[in-house]
């Protein structure tokens, strides 16, 4: 495994929260005092807290899609087209450009392209797979917990420690340095 | 919005009967830990039955596919139908993982992962019935579209052709989705376990933390995948039914075929997934997740596709009569009444008259009968299959031409191999991935809120 | 094959010429020059096929064939359209020889039965024993089949110098009628039947499409009498007890019961003699003959018998029969009664000849019944076999078994071991017809030649009957005049030529003739001989009262030749041993044929095991229910039961011989087939009948429509088109995408027809289609044995022909639409044969998913087999159900030497192909080749199929149907045409099917 990415001059804080509503609340106060660097785990798709949390909005990912599905259903319908041409072979007294044919080929590709582009925009939009060692993470956080984490600059990171622990985390743990988010 | 109404909103939701995000993590996970001895019986029997599968295979290809009973006219038999028959058992994986979750069913989140378990499984049996089914498996790699040394490529018009892209499409979308799906889960195996299995499940869950971004992104392409996954769901079947469709052979050649396909499809998929929901419950002690509201809600969707299955046969009979044509006519009479009226019958008594008592709410809330509707579902689906391609073929426009087909052993011994090599991979699934998603199983138990503590306290 | 030698070097050995004596086998080490029909002999061309104009000897008939040789080895058999007598036909045991000459199990060296069985010994320890033996052994006797006249004269000098006998015994040798002959009019031969004049056919169950006399010939006649011609065509009616193959090509049939021939046709010879009709010395006891009592003997109406008198007074009417599936105890009694008949009605001289000189291959048939009787009192010394198996086709109470294994050396040749071969103390290995030389006189006027296709095969050790027999005489001191049979056959020629020659008009450098008659196969001469144009009188007292039939119950026991294997001589050839019966459409096992009414009254079913027991015998064998027997007769074909004929053969049905009593005709001395009652009882066993019979009725498919020949010309062409969906117009897809309409008409003039330029690839091609004209086909499925012959189609074996994996790319089917064995009324049974119908809009090609199936330029359905996966979906697409598929190896399990036969320009099929017709697609190619380099286009019917160059009937047609001139477009023309199922499912397919015409009307007026 590659080891994690350290940032030289920075502190960073891992605050596991037991409950979500303190976990949106803290990231609120984070984002408020105009933290942009941290992160929030959670064990499920928690859209509270990523919409209202952390603000969220559109993922790039359905570029990736429609691209995908574009390419797929052009190939397919070109590929079909140029084979056929290439080598004309009649078979039943049928078009050697038989459209709707090659409308069903152009279909499952536009599809295959649609699904594998879009686990590739989410491979690259989400940092997947992702190699480094886990160090900012806690297991409880596919468990039960939610969980904050914030590199901050030793000049303010006694602030993020004091926004954290107003939200009483479960526990609340210190780096010297910090880690990149 | 407040937690309060968060809360809420949440309590309106089926909730499974468990409280927590831990009692989540605890009752999935523990299925994974060490196998007890029923679980050893049944991989036995399993491992022995795809022993029975992979010799019949290698003796077919050994001897010629004249092991089997197929003859002329009848050209595809039992291979074929329960090819069909495992395409539409996939069906409902999807269905429930992807349909239901673009229409936002609240009740999928228990059975959605072993069903798209069942789905990959079931795509990957019906996958090598072509490749059975072919006089000559060794040159089979024909059929997909690579250049060979003379450009000679597939035929695109045929609907074979079509079947390689479907099915190949189908396995890929579907396992991508199945694995996808599966890596929070991974992760939190990941978290619990130890030694070995830890190693594996680092691997195999990506690094999933559980970021915001992780989430985020992944909620998205989970919904893409989605959308995309429903019309290739959809459309699957029908290229499967257009095998026949697209074949003039009087009993084939009708426009209803695909719809009517997709159905069935989807009805038999329900079919199995209750067959297999029922006993993984008990094993598993997963009673709290698999309630009796989700059993009656799968129960009224095979009430909905029996009733469309039903319609479809009634539409066939109808039309063949009203085509007036003789070889149409002929077809069908002989379906009902001809030799092998008693498939066609068992067909409709399977798929027709049996889900008719899920009408009644005592049987769909009644996990016993459910059990039991559903083996009838399962055999009457494969009859189904077998009725469309049996007997039509046997019975076509040439009456000089008109013969018989009984199964061969080899054939038989295939058809249940192949329930033996999808239970193979099923037990091995069962105990190597979280059968139960627990990250979207955590979307229907209401979140820890301090609130919740404080009116505790 | 030996291990000495590789087939390479046997190649080289054929090349080198002259090399006769390197050659194992050859006896003589003389290199005989063999005359190729069109290319020079000098030497064979790799690649190129030598043909060989020959006399086919697989029965008696003498039919001309071509060889084609490849390589020097015979591939195919076609008839040979030059022959005058066969013109171009041949039946399926025709192109069989080949299997007879590649045969397995063909001996390989002279055998000696010793203590232990046979031992091989050597062929110079085999002569010095037969010379031995022949001239110590006291009188010999020679057993043969019918022989070639000069065959036969030689077997006669070389009896006659020993102080022996030369007896004739071919079971299907028609004694009875040539007995009749005798009576009628002092001349011991056959008439000569002109079926093609006769305007008016009775068949009194002579079988004369499948084994009757020359059965090539006559399906000839019968085709050019029977079929349409502008608007009229003969009338047939077939009277007997069982429809056989020609009964079911029948217009009208009669069943009457079996031994009431000579009843009716003496009241209809006394109908025709008050009419004024002359029946010479026999008038006044004709006379007393009423149609009324003959109706009442036969079990019909006397109605049916009034028609028929009419119809025989009307002139140009023949009388057949009975024959010899109707051959009983007063059958010579039958026979005279029906060329009574036909003088009564004026025939003689008009569509029935009788020759004043008798028949060369004479031999009294009741001569096996005095060599029996010769053989039982010690009288031969030794018995010289060969040819003939009494031993199997003689009732088992005849007693030649044990009068055979009385005598003390039986010498036999044979080119296999059969039942009676195996009895012989010598058994010395007969090279094969096609490796041999001979002669025949099929009809006066006409001499063929037989001269061998090619050398005598290597693994064999064979040499011909003759030269051995002229060497075994030489060796005994008797110089017959000539060291082979070669010479012999050329003295005699010769000799032939020096004193009627110039009477026949034949004159010439003697070579150059010879020559001329070897490239051609035959030479045509005057024939002097005077006819005979009166009855004579009665010299001999006959009785025509109804034969005795012996033996208990009421249900008679028709025993008849098989249209496959005549008397059993050809069950050992898997081509015949599958093609399914031209009746039953069974193939490999014996049947008992039982009318439905019959088969329900004993509470049986179709397939069950019954005991069909006789006095003499009985025997287990399936029933098959048959509308075509009477409900108070049962039958079973001759040819099953071998018990030591070979691998095919042996084991497979059941031969009815055992179950009959030894009786005899009266005169004739010819077996009585039908001469016992039989007891049927069920055994309890049941199975499926290995048969390729879906439906034996059209279920209102209509894929063999009939127009009726009073609707011919007028109402029925718009019927039909009706009937056909002539919608007018079709809307079609096109290249590129949109529609456009298309005609449905099909008319001469419209050609190239709708569609047929459609995926043609937009080139200038030919369309090759094919036309069959129903109304002279009559079902004999020769053209399947040629099919399989020239395609390399294997045969697959009960087993699997059961499961229903037969391989043939055409298959005759054969549907009911009346009949009725309960009174006397039309017969209507349709034949189809169905082949690749080669479509425009071919279901079979857009279905295979690697483009195995796909359309040539030239209209052809083709399948590339090495492309074929074997999905197998183009088969169950296939609307006519013409694709075959190899569920194992078939090819591959052909026995050597039988896959020596094998086509070298066709492809030979693995395991998991799909394959089907390709309209000879390999002689499509050769012609173009040859016209290409030529410079010229292809010949209208220069490329014929391989059904159509045996087809007797003259039934298919093959060309280019865009060439407007050409045979085939004119056909397709025709007002009869149709496509099977066309109008359905619109495939538009390349074969035009000719309506059968009926004189019956026909449901819709015309389809």
């Amino acid at each position: 495994m590659i080891p994690a990415k350290r940032r030289q001059g920075h502190r960073g804080f891992f605050a596991l929260f037991e409950h979500l509503d303190s976990t949106i609340d803290a990231c609120k106060a984070l984002r408020a005092a105009g933290h942009k660097g941290f992160r929030a785990y959670a064990p499920l798709p928690e859209h509270h807290l990523l919409e209202e949390g952390l603000a969220l909005k559109h993922s790039p990912v359905r570029v990736f899609t429609l691209a995908g599905a574009m390419t797929g259903a052009a190939t397919g319908f070109a590929f079909t087209t140029w084979t056929s041409m290439d080598w004309p072979l009649v078979t039943g007294g049928k078009p050697i450009f038989s459209i709707p044919a090659y409308v069903v080929i152009a279909f499952e590709c536009a599809i295959l392209f649609g699904a594998l582009s879009t686990v590739i925009g989410l491979f690259i939009n989400a940092g997947l797979p992702n190699l480094r060692r886990m160090v900012a993470y806690h297991p409880e956080c596919s468990n039960g917990s939610f969980g904050v984490y914030v590199t901050a600059p030793a000049a303010r990171a006694d602030t993020v420690k004091e926004i954290l622990e107003g939200f009483k985390p479960a526990e609340l743990r210190e780096d010297p340095e910090g880690f990149d988010v | 919005m407040t937690t309060a109404e968060l809360r809420q909103q949440r309590g309106t939701l089926p909730n499974p009967d468990v409280g927590t995000y831990e009692a989540v993590n605890r009752d999935v996970l523990k299925v994974l830990s060490r196998p007890g001895k029923g679980w050893w019986i049944l991989f036995g029997m399993a491992a022995t039955g795809v022993a029975v599968f992979l010799g019949s295979w290698f003796w077919q290809i050994y001897k010629g596919i004249g092991v089997s009973g197929l003859n002329a006219p009848v050209g595809w038999g039992v291979y074929i139908t329960t090819f069909v028959f495992w395409v539409g058992i996939a069906h409902s994986g999807t269905l429930i993982s992807a349909i239901l979750f673009l229409f936002r069913a609240p009740w999928r989140q228990a059975i959605y992962r072993a069903s798209e378990a069942m789905t990959v499984f079931a795509v990957m049996t019906a996958g090598l019935f072509p490749l059975i089914h072919v006089g000559r498996v060794w040159h089979a790699y024909w059929l997909i579209p690579y250049p060979n040394s003379r450009f000679l490529w597939p035929n695109f018009r045929s609907p074979l052709v079509w079947d390689v892209f479907a099915i190949t499409t189908y396995f890929t979308v579907s396992a991508v989705f199945f694995y996808l799906g599966t890596i929070p889960d991974l992760a939190a195996a990941r978290d619990q376990a130890r030694g070995l299995r830890k190693k594996f499940y680092q691997i195999i869950s990506l690094g999933w933390r559980g970021t915001d971004r992780e989430w985020h992104h992944f909620s998205k392409a989970y919904i893409y995948l989605a959308a995309l996954a429903t019309p290739l769901v959809l459309s699957v079947h029908s290229v499967v039914s257009w095998d026949f469709a697209m074949a003039i052979v009087p009993g084939w050649h009708t426009t209803i075929f695909a719809p009517y396909f997709v159905a069935g499809a989807i009805f038999s998929g329900v079919g199995l997934v209750i067959t297999l929901a029922v006993p993984m419950r008990k094993f598993f002690g997963l009673e709290d997740y698999l309630t009796v509201k989700h059993f009656e809600a799968m129960a009224k969707l095979c009430l909905l596709t029996s009733s469309i299955v039903l319609y479809a046969y009634l539409t066939e009979y109808f039309l063949a009569w009203y085509s007036g044509e003789p070889p149409e006519r002929g077809s069908f009479w002989n379906r009902v009444f001809g030799h092998y009226w008693w498939a066609n019958w068992i067909m409709l008594t399977c798929n027709g008259f049996v889900p008719l008592m899920l009408w009644f709410k005592r049987v769909r809330r009644s996990i016993a009968a459910l059990f039991v509707i559903s083996i009838f579902i399962n055999i009457g689906m494969w009859f189904e299959r077998f009725v469309i391609i049996v007997t039509s073929l046997s019975h076509e426009y040439e009456p000089w031409a008109w013969g018989l087909y009984r199964p061969s052993v080899v054939e038989m011994g295939i058809l249940l191999g192949s329930f033996a090599w999808f239970g193979f991979w099923f037990l091995l699934f069962t105990r190597l991935l979280p059968p139960v998603a627990i990250a979207e199983m955590k979307e229907v138990v209401p979140p820890p809120m301090r609130g919740s503590e404080e009116a505790a306290t | 094959m030996s291990d000495g030698l590789k087939r390479r070097d046997f190649f080289k050995v054929l090349g080198a010429g002259g090399a006769g004596a390197t050659v194992a086998g050859c006896s003589t080490g003389e290199i005989e020059r063999l005359i190729p029909y069109v290319t020079p002999p000098e030497e064979i061309t790799p690649g190129v096929a030598t043909w060989y104009a020959s006399t086919c000897g697989e029965c008696s008939s003498g039919c001309g064939v071509r060889v084609r040789t490849r390589e020097g080895r015979a591939v195919m058999i076609e008839g040979n359209p030059d022959h005058p007598v066969s013109r171009g036909g041949l039946c399926s045991r025709g192109v069989s020889a080949l299997q007879g000459l590649y045969n397995p199990d063909r001996l390989a060296t002279p055998l000696r039965a010793g203590p232990n069985g046979f031992e091989p010994i050597s062929w110079d320890e085999a002569s010095t024993l037969l010379a031995e033996r022949l001239s110590a052994g006291g009188r010999p006797l020679f057993l043969t089949g019918t022989r070639g006249p000069t065959e036969q004269m030689l077997l006669g000098e070389l009896a006659g110098s020993l102080n022996g006998q030369h007896v004739i015994h071919d079971a299907l040798d028609d004694a009875a009628l040539r007995e009749a002959v005798n009576i009628a009019f002092g001349v011991s031969t056959l008439p000569r039947y002109d079926i093609a004049a006769a305007r008016f056919l009775v068949s009194f169950g002579a079988d004369f499409l499948e084994t009757w006399i020359s059965p090539v010939t006559f399906a000839a006649d019968f085709a050019s009498m029977h079929g349409v011609d502008h608007g009229e065509k003969g009338r047939f009616v077939f009277v007997g007890p069982r429809l056989s193959l020609t009964g079911q090509n029948a217009d009208e049939w009669i069943p009457a019961q079996a031994g009431s021939e000579a009843a009716i046709a003496l009241a209809l010879a006394g109908e025709l003699v008050r009419r004024g009709g002359d029946a010479g010395p026999y008038s006044d006891m004709v006379a007393r003959y009423s149609l009324e009592d003959a109706a009442e003997a036969a079990g019909v109406e006397a109605e049916a018998l009034g028609a028929l008198a009419d119809h025989f007074a009307a002139g140009d009417a023949l009388a057949l029969g009975p024959g010899l599936a109707g051959q009983h105890a007063s059958a010579t009694a039958a026979n005279l009664a029906v060329l009574i008949l036909n003088v009564a009605a004026g025939s003689l001289g008009r569509t029935m000849h009788v020759d004043a000189a008798p028949d060369t291959a004479a031999s009294a048939y009741g001569a096996i019944g005095d060599a029996i009787a010769a053989m039982e009192a010690g009288e031969y010394g030794v018995a010289v076999v060969s040819g003939t198996n009494p031993a199997y086709s003689l009732p088992s109470g005849s007693g030649f078994g044990e009068a055979f294994a009385g005598v003390p050396f039986k010498v036999a040749f044979a080119t296999a071991l059969d039942e009676t071969s195996s009895l012989a103390d010598l058994v010395l290995p007969d090279a094969h017809p096609l490796e041999s030389w001979g002669d025949s006189m099929p009809a006066p006027g006409t001499y063929a030649v037989r001269q061998p296709a090619m050398r005598p095969l290597p693994m064999f050790d064979s040499r011909p009957m003759a030269d051995v027999l002229i060497d075994t005489a030489r060796r005994m001191g008797n110089d017959l005049g000539a060291g082979t049979f070669h010479e012999y056959l050329r003295g005699a020629f010769d000799a032939w030529l020096t004193q009627n020659g110039e009477a026949a008009g034949v004159v010439g450098d003697p070579n150059a003739l010879w020559r001329t008659a070897l490239r051609t196969g035959s030479v045509s001469y005057a024939d002097a001989t005077p006819s005979i144009d009166a009855l004579q009188s009665p010299t001999t007292a006959v009785s025509f009262d109804t034969p005795d039939i012996e033996g208990d119950g009421e249900l008679t026991l028709l025993v008849y030749p098989s249209p496959r294997f005549g008397d059993g001589a050809h069950a050992n050839r898997p081509w015949l041993q599958e093609l399914p019966d031209p009746v039953s459409k069974i193939m490999w096992h014996s049947w008992v044929e039982m009318n439905p009414a019959t088969v329900e009254r004993l509470g049986l079913r179709e397939g069950d095991i019954v005991t069909v027991a006789t006095a003499a015998g009985s025997v287990e064998v399936p029933v098959w229910a048959y509308p075509g027997i009477r409900e108070d007769a049962v039958a079973i074909a001759m040819g099953g039961g071998h018990t030591d004929y070979g691998q095919y053969a042996n084991g497979n049905g059941v031969n009815p011989m055992g179950l009959l009593n030894g009786a005899t005709d009266a005169h004739s001395g010819a077996v009585a087939l039908v001469s016992t009652r039989a007891t049927v009882t069920a055994t309890g066993a049941w199975r499926r009948l290995t048969t390729n019979e879906g439906s034996e009725v059209q279920d209102d498919r209509n894929v063999t429509p009939a127009v009726a020949l009073a609707a011919l010309g007028h109402a029925a062409g718009e019927a039909d088109h009706e009937a056909e969906g002539g919608h007018g117009q079709l809307r079609e897809l096109q290249e590129g995408g949109g529609f456009r309409t298309v005609d449905t008409e099909g008319r001469a003039e419209d050609f190239p027809l709708p569609g047929s330029d459609f995926g043609t690839y937009g080139e200038d091609h030919p369309r090759w289609a094919m036309a069959m004209d129903l109304d002279k086909c009559t079902g004999c499925g020769a053209c399947i044995t040629a099919c399989q012959a020239e395609n390399n189609i294997p045969w697959v074996g009960e087993m699997q022909a059961t499961m229903g994996r037969e391989m043939h790319w055409m298959r005759l089917e054969r549907y009911y639409e009346t009949v009725d064995a309960s009174h006397s009324g039309p017969v209507d049974i349709r034949f189809l044969p169905m082949l690749c119908q080669h479509c425009n809009n071919a279901p079979c090609e857009p279905v295979c998913p690697v483009f195995a199936a796909y359309h040539t330029p030239d209209g052809l359905n083709a399948q590339a087999y090495n492309r074929c996966v074997g999905t197998r979906y183009c088969a169950n697409n296939c609307p006519y159900k013409v694709r075959v598929f190899n569920w194992y190896r078939y090819t591959r399990e052909i026995p050597e030497p039988m896959n020596w036969q094998f086509n070298p320009d066709v492809t030979v099929r693995d395991n998991g192909v799909m394959e089907k017709c390709t309209f000879c697609v390999q002689r499509i190619r050769e012609a173009g080749n040859r016209a290409a380099v030529e410079g010229r286009e292809v010949r209208d019917g220069e490329v014929y199929t391989a059904c159509q160059s045996v087809c007797p009937s003259a039934v298919i047609t093959f060309g280019n149907i865009k060439d407007h001139d050409s045979q085939v477009a004119a056909l397709a023309g025709d007002e009869r045409t149709y496509r099977v199922l066309d109008a359905l499912i619109n495939t538009q397919p390349a074969v035009h099917y000719l309506k059968k015409v009926t004189f019956h009307d026909v449901e819709g007026g015309g389809h």
